[in-house]
């Protein structure tokens, strides 16, 4: 990153060689900032108002020092640069606030506009010395569609509205112009407005610590901590992880498979990563032109410093265990670390205004996996197997008491296999994001959910099982409409080192039977009464060779029903019979024997060591039929 | 306990935790309390139990025929859950739902991206052992399938012939309607007469089926256990005690017989815990202090829980390790500092203090066999907070060790930091995280803890929690007598309590009085009938009607104490004011007038009221407040003779300036410079700061 070269609307932070800071301040200093985020989020949990964000839990907090570096690692979040590029430090006061959502102007920190981000600057000795922000996926921005997610949107016109860096309190006196014309935007008024009620007033209680940590500890002994602060995930990165990799370059691509418009298409991110010493380069030259449907992602800005947190991450797979991964935090110190080298305007992820954003998450969390695809090659596939765990499915529509309704739920899926695990079964990648129990969904909505259950065979084969996705049926009891979200939905999740790819999301309509397929980003699809939606979630890719995979899992996963014995005697070469009594299948020792030395010669030479699964080969070899309708 | 003879009039607590049960005896006539402490019999803890008893009434000069009733907290629940394994469980669902537990809520916990490493945990039943029943109920209850009582009856079977011990039942909406869980354990029990059933409309009846689902489980693990148990007691208290009264604690810190207990074991899960909170309560009510945050610091962690207007905070969203479990419990917040949390360098040269602790095994630097990496003891030690020397003064603690530890963690740090500069440091940064888990516990529950003051007990409490006070700008730091027995205590303070609740979800357009009515009157019956069930006569029982409100919208319920008498419009107007007020007292706003509201749980709690035990007042002395001695302590900028008191010798209404040091057996409570302790007319230690004199009659600046 050339953040020292570049110049910036926003300060830069002067070069430091080390710093030195009491080791007791220190541990004060940082056990503190972790535990202003936490209160943070849980004042916004306790208070705000939509599904999306107390359920789901999509939303996200930070605190940054003045030079607008994260300053806390339990999760990514947004950036202040936009509001700083926009009102400068030594213009602010306290008690002001500032919103923005817009995806081309806060400097790549949002990127789809249900993301409304509050910011405060903290202040010390009439100085900003710190910025607190937050933001939450809110339940409707407006937009043409419920929820301002239009699978088949191509301008962020059609997504709802677009608010730039604005100060919405002025010295502690809102900005009521704001909230009328934020209010009349939405379909939940009521709502959005207590969303933001509730994280403004938790990023001030947070800024009224952050505060007085400067006031106990000093300016400079505070900042000083921060330095050490940053200094520490980035000697992490560089001696811990890092020297995993051999310097030298590794490439790969991975697609996305429709964009909601244009369908299908294999739309390509490229990755060209350079290791050497203790620098890593991301070169994504080579990815394709921005699309004309909903999944651009604004990342070229800030030199990719919110794509760098964001994706940098990954890496904690590396660490010796995965304890110690969980360990480490990953703040603005990791930007050290990477340099980003962006392809032109006018790609998916250097997309140009106003091309539709609102399912970049596709992009977004493609581009994880395709850097856990890079790294893998770099260290004998010692990485997991790949996972997709967010989409969004919905119903919207009149309900018995004629009142209109909107559901909509997150669901995850499984997650890839590791070499020293399963991958998980029905998991979400945003934390504490919850599914809803089936009796609030009924209590509340015109629907029945009349099955709740891990999808049979969905996680890729391996040594190391893909986790299951999920199998959940909805049944209609109105006439409504329904809303869906989702990717891979040709290509499954990759497997990884011999292990095979997981099974595709999918979600069909049907009347008992007779069922077709929607696709994955459907605006409103017409659902009849008593007909039943069936939602099938990705499973996990597997990692390593299913063949060597020991007999008794096996045994347990077909007990278990989480494998079929058609899986397990085709893909795992274990032959199963039935014993009559019990219904017990129980393992032929002396046909598995055989199956697997068989299946074993016809494996064509060294396998990749990428699966990508059945659906890329259909789509390379235009079999797949567009499912738009 | 219906009518006592006059001569029985001792009242025993015990208390049994895993290294010591504490036991305390009143006398209800002359309200006399005499405390004692036995070694806990973990084999079999009833054989501690009766010794304990023994020993008390050895000590008061009485015999069981003056006994009038036993109050007993237990971890039998707790450590079934915690320490055994958990095996032989099955579970009954709705066909399509057998993967209930394996999907759970489908949350990862903690940071983005750990979904990539973190592994899932076993779950509390193998998938084999959950099987479908068919059949149907929507959310008002309405048949929509009925039981197929063939897929029940081959189930049991299957359970029966795998050796299955204990079964849950959980099906779809039964807190609307019981009748297939009802119906299905009737199958279960023809087909297996020896398992061990228990029904989610029983257990909780209430909605979000994953959570009912576990608390039914944990409910039907911990059955077995507990009735073991309880035998033995029965047994053990032989012929002069058993037909006494015997009280078992409550999570949601209410006692309930014997019997009771063994119907609905989960509800014991946090019964020792929760009898500390209730003797906190008492403390909080003699103190004067009714906004309390008390922290009981042990060896390895310490336990944090909130005293609201004189009653402990009571949550039905808490768990018990990884097991939700959705009934009324006391809300205690367990975090990993100790006395004998270590301080230790983390690899990347960072000092660090905990979660690592030393705890009983091999303990602490300083102690005899100790460890080998030094612990807030031992710094405490070095500082001179604490004597150098073990409870009662019998085993020496070697000082010399724990400075060569805490040397040699300096000599590895930068800074050139002296012995008492790093052991000071180890100290603060060990407050500084105590401050901020309470400033997250309050902030989670809406609470602003400068309203509150801290009331310190356990061994690893009192030398450190008038600094934590300082740091959170709380009103007083307060330390009870007998710290050590405060859980002992609470036992003889606690009301019969029997909680009932059913989940009726009605907007506020729709509520249907009537409907409204029935199902409080048939709760309120319930409540009554298990409380004569256990003797109490009519004029002692008490009823709280209590309802779960939230915004139309919301997902998360506030619980409010509904009006009693009619319910009528004016009950009703009377409940949303006081759920509008809740709101605003919790989040800080409300809708009043603005949003309409949904009801959703209707609950009932039952009290049957006991006399409580007066706590006694210290002989009035003279005034005269005399240290026993004086040593060197280290605070902030270097050593201070500070006066050494003996507790026993503080008269009441005695004062002292900080810095101060006040030993007593099992504890030492430590004053800051710039603080004094006034003792109050009970033996109750008050810190406070002295700047806080000159406006201790007005709020604290915010």
């Amino acid at each position: 990153m050339n953040m020292h070269s570049t110049s910036h609307p926003w300060p830069t932070a002067p070069l430091r060689e080390t710093v030195s800071v009491d080791p007791i301040v220190l541990q004060i200093v940082e056990g503190t900032l972790n535990s202003i985020e936490a209160e943070i989020e849980y004042a916004i949990e306790r208070t705000a108002r939509s599904p999306m964000i107390r359920e789901a839990h999509d939303f996200r907090v930070g605190l940054f020092d003045r030079y607008c570096r994260k300053l806390t690692g339990r999760s990514y979040s947004a950036m202040p640069n936009g509001v700083v590029r926009d009102f400068p430090p030594e213009t602010m006061k306290p008690g002001d606030v500032f919103l923005m959502n817009d995806t081309y102007l806060t400097e790549g920190s949002i990127g789809h506009l249900p993301d409304l981000c509050s910011t405060v600057p903290v202040f010390h000795g009439g100085e900003v010395v710190a910025y607190i922000q937050a933001f939450g996926h809110h339940d409707d921005v407006g937009g043409r569609v419920p929820g301002s997610m239009p699978g088949t949107a191509a301008t962020v016109f059609e997504e709802g509205i677009a608010i730039p860096p604005v100060k919405i309190y002025s010295e502690g006196v809102r900005n009521d112009a704001v909230f009328t014309i934020v209010r009349r935007n939405t379909r939940v008024p009521e709502m959005l407005s207590a969303d933001l009620d509730s994280e403004i007033q938790a990023c001030l209680m947070g800024a009224r610590r952050m505060g007085g940590l400067f006031e106990r500890f000093g300016r400079e002994q505070v900042e000083a901590c921060f330095q050490a602060i940053l200094d520490k995930c980035r000697d992490i990165y560089r001696n811990e992880l890092l020297a995993k990799i051999a310097d030298g370059e590794y490439s790969w691509e991975d697609y996305v498979e429709h964009d909601g418009i244009t369908d299908p298409k294999l739309h390509k991110i490229a990755l060209k990563m350079t290791k050497k010493g203790g620098k890593i380069t991301l070169d994504f030259n080579g990815t394709d032109p921005q699309s004309t449907g909903p999944i651009n992602w604004p990342a070229d800005y800030a030199d990719g410093a919110f794509l760098i947190k964001w994706i940098a991450p990954i890496l904690r797979n590396l660490a010796d265990t995965p304890e110690r991964a969980a360990e480490i935090h990953v703040n603005e110190g990791v930007c050290d670390v990477f340099e980003v080298i962006f392809p032109p305007k006018g790609t998916l992820i250097t997309p140009e205004w106003p091309a539709a954003t609102n399912a970049r998450s596709f992009v977004l969390l493609r581009v994880l996996g395709l850097l856990a695809g890079v790294v893998a090659q770099a260290v004998d596939g010692r990485m997991p197997a790949d996972q997709e765990t967010i989409r969004y499915t919905g119903f919207f529509g009149t309900d018995l008491d004629g009142k209109s309704f909107l559901s909509r739920e997150v669901l995850g899926g499984g997650s890839g296999g590791r070499y020293y695990a399963d991958g998980n079964d029905a998991i979400h990648i945003v934390p504490d994001s919850r599914n809803q129990p089936a009796e609030f969904t009924e209590t509340r909505f015109p629907l029945l959910v009349e099955k709740l259950a891990l999808r049979t065979d969905s996680g890729g084969a391996g040594l190391r099982r893909g986790g299951q996705g999920y199998e959940k049926h909805y049944r209609a009891l109105v006439d409504c409409r329904t809303i869906v979200t989702a990717d891979r939905v040709r290509l499954g999740c990759y497997g990884l080192n011999g292990g095979k790819a997981g099974q595709p999301f999918c979600v069909t309509v049907d009347a008992e039977g007779e069922g077709y397929d929607l696709g994955g980003l459907v605006d409103g699809e017409a659902v009849l009464k008593g007909q039943v939606v069936r939602v099938v979630t990705t499973g996990g890719g597997g990692w390593g060779d299913p063949l060597q995979r020991e007999l008794e899992l096996v045994l347990r996963d077909v007990i278990e029903g989480r494998v079929s014995l058609a899986s397990a005697e085709n893909d795992y070469g274990v032959v199963f019979t039935v014993a009559g009594a019990t219904g017990q299948p129980e393992i032929n020792e002396a046909a598995t024997k055989q199956r697997r030395a068989d299946l074993a010669k016809a494996q064509t030479a060294t396998p990749e060591m990428i699966d990508r699964g059945i659906g890329y080969e259909k789509m390379l070899r235009g079999e797949h039929r567009p499912r738009m309708r | 306990m219906s009518s006592p003879s006059l001569a029985a009039r001792f009242r025993i607590g015990i208390d049994t935790g895993g290294t010591f049960t504490d036991i305390v005896s009143v006398d209800t006539q002359s309200g006399a309390t005499q405390v004692t402490k036995v070694a806990s019999t973990p084999a079999n803890p009833a054989i501690g139990l009766l010794r304990g008893v023994n020993e008390i009434l050895a000590a008061a000069g009485a015999t069981t025929d003056d006994v009038a009733g036993l109050a007993h907290g237990t971890t039998v629940a707790t450590n079934a859950l915690l320490q055994g394994e958990i095996n032989s469980l099955g579970l009954i669902v709705n066909a399509g739902f057998r993967h209930i537990l394996e999907i759970a809520r489908q949350s990862v916990p903690e940071g983005y991206g750990n979904s990539y490493f973190w592994v899932k945990p076993d779950r509390i039943v193998p998938l084999q052992f959950v099987r479908e029943a068919g059949g149907r109920l929507d959310f008002r209850g309405n048949e929509l399938r009925p039981l197929d009582e063939a897929s029940v009856r081959e189930a049991a079977q299957y359970f029966r012939a795998q050796g299955i011990r204990a079964i849950g039942i959980c099906l779809l909406h039964s807190y609307a309607n019981d009748t297939h869980e009802r119906r299905a354990a009737e199958i279960v029990a023809e087909e297996y007469p020896d398992a061990t059933l228990s029904l989610s409309c029983v257990v909780l009846p209430e909605y979000r089926e994953y959570e009912r689902a576990v608390t039914t489980l944990v409910d039907a693990f911990v059955k077995p256990h507990m009735e073991r148990y309880l035998k033995r007691v029965h047994q053990e208290l032989g012929a002069g005690l058993q037909d006494k009264p015997f009280l078992v604690m409550q999570s949601s810190g209410g006692v309930a017989s014997a019997d009771q207990v063994v119907r609905k074991p989960i509800t014991t899960a946090l019964s020792g815990p929760a009898a500390g909170a209730l003797g906190s309560a008492v403390i909080a009510e003699i103190a004067g202090f009714p906004d309390l945050v008390t922290l009981d610091a042990g060896g390895t962690s310490t336990d944090l829980c909130l005293i609201e207007g004189g009653k402990p905070h009571v949550t039905n969203g808490g768990s018990v390790g990884p097991f939700p479990v959705r009934i009324p419990m006391i809300d205690i917040e367990t975090i990993g500092t100790g006395g004998g949390s270590i301080a230790w360098i983390s690899r990347e040269g960072h000092l660090k203090v905990g979660p690592r602790s030393a705890g009983a095994e091999p303990g602490p630097m300083c102690y005899p066999n100790g460890g080998k990496e030094p612990t807030i003891t031992d710094a405490n030690l070095v500082l001179g907070r604490i004597p150098p020397s073990l409870i009662g003064g019998g085993i020496a603690l070697n000082v010399a060790r724990a400075r060569e530890g805490i040397a040699a963690l300096a000599a590895r740090l930068p800074g050139n930091m002296s012995v008492e500069q790093l052991a000071s440091g180890i100290i603060e940064i060990a407050n500084w995280s105590q401050a901020n888990a309470i400033r997250q516990m309050t902030i989670q529950r809406g609470i602003d803890p400068r309203a509150f003051a801290l009331l310190s007990f356990g061994g690893a409490g009192p030398a450190q929690s008038a600094a934590v006070m300082d740091l959170l700008a709380m009103k007083a730091c307060i330390v009870p007598p007998n710290p050590g027995n405060l859980s002992a205590f609470g036992l003889l303070a606690v009301d019969w309590r029997t909680d009932h609740i059913v989940t009726k979800v009605m907007h506020e357009d729709v509520i249907d009085l009537a409907d409204v009515a029935a199902r409080y009157a048939a709760l309120e019956r319930d409540a009554v009938a298990t409380l004569e069930r256990d003797g109490i006569e009519a004029s002692r029982i008490r009823l709280v009607r209590e309802a779960d409100i939230r915004y139309a919208g919301q997902s998360m319920e506030v619980r409010v104490t509904a009006p009693g008498g009619a319910v009528d419009a004016t009950f009703l107007s009377g409940l949303i004011g006081a759920f509008n007020a809740a709101h605003r007292r919790t989040f800080g706003y409300d809708y009043a007038g603005q949003q309409k509201i949904e009801l959703v749980n209707l609950c009932v709690s039952g009290f049957g009221l006991i006399e409580r035990p007066q706590m006694p007042k210290l002989a009035g002395g003279t005034g005269n407040t005399a240290p026993k001695s004086s040593r060197a302590v280290y605070f902030g900028a270097g050593f201070v003779d500070t006066p050494v008191f003996d507790r026993a010798s503080l008269p009441p209404a005695g004062r002292v300036n900080g810095p101060a040091v006040v030993e007593e057996f099992g504890s030492t409570t430590v004053v800051f410079p710039g603080q004094y302790v006034e003792v109050d007319p009970h033996g109750i230690l008050v810190i406070r700061a002295l700047s806080s004199q000159d406006k201790s009659s007005q709020e604290l600046p915010r």
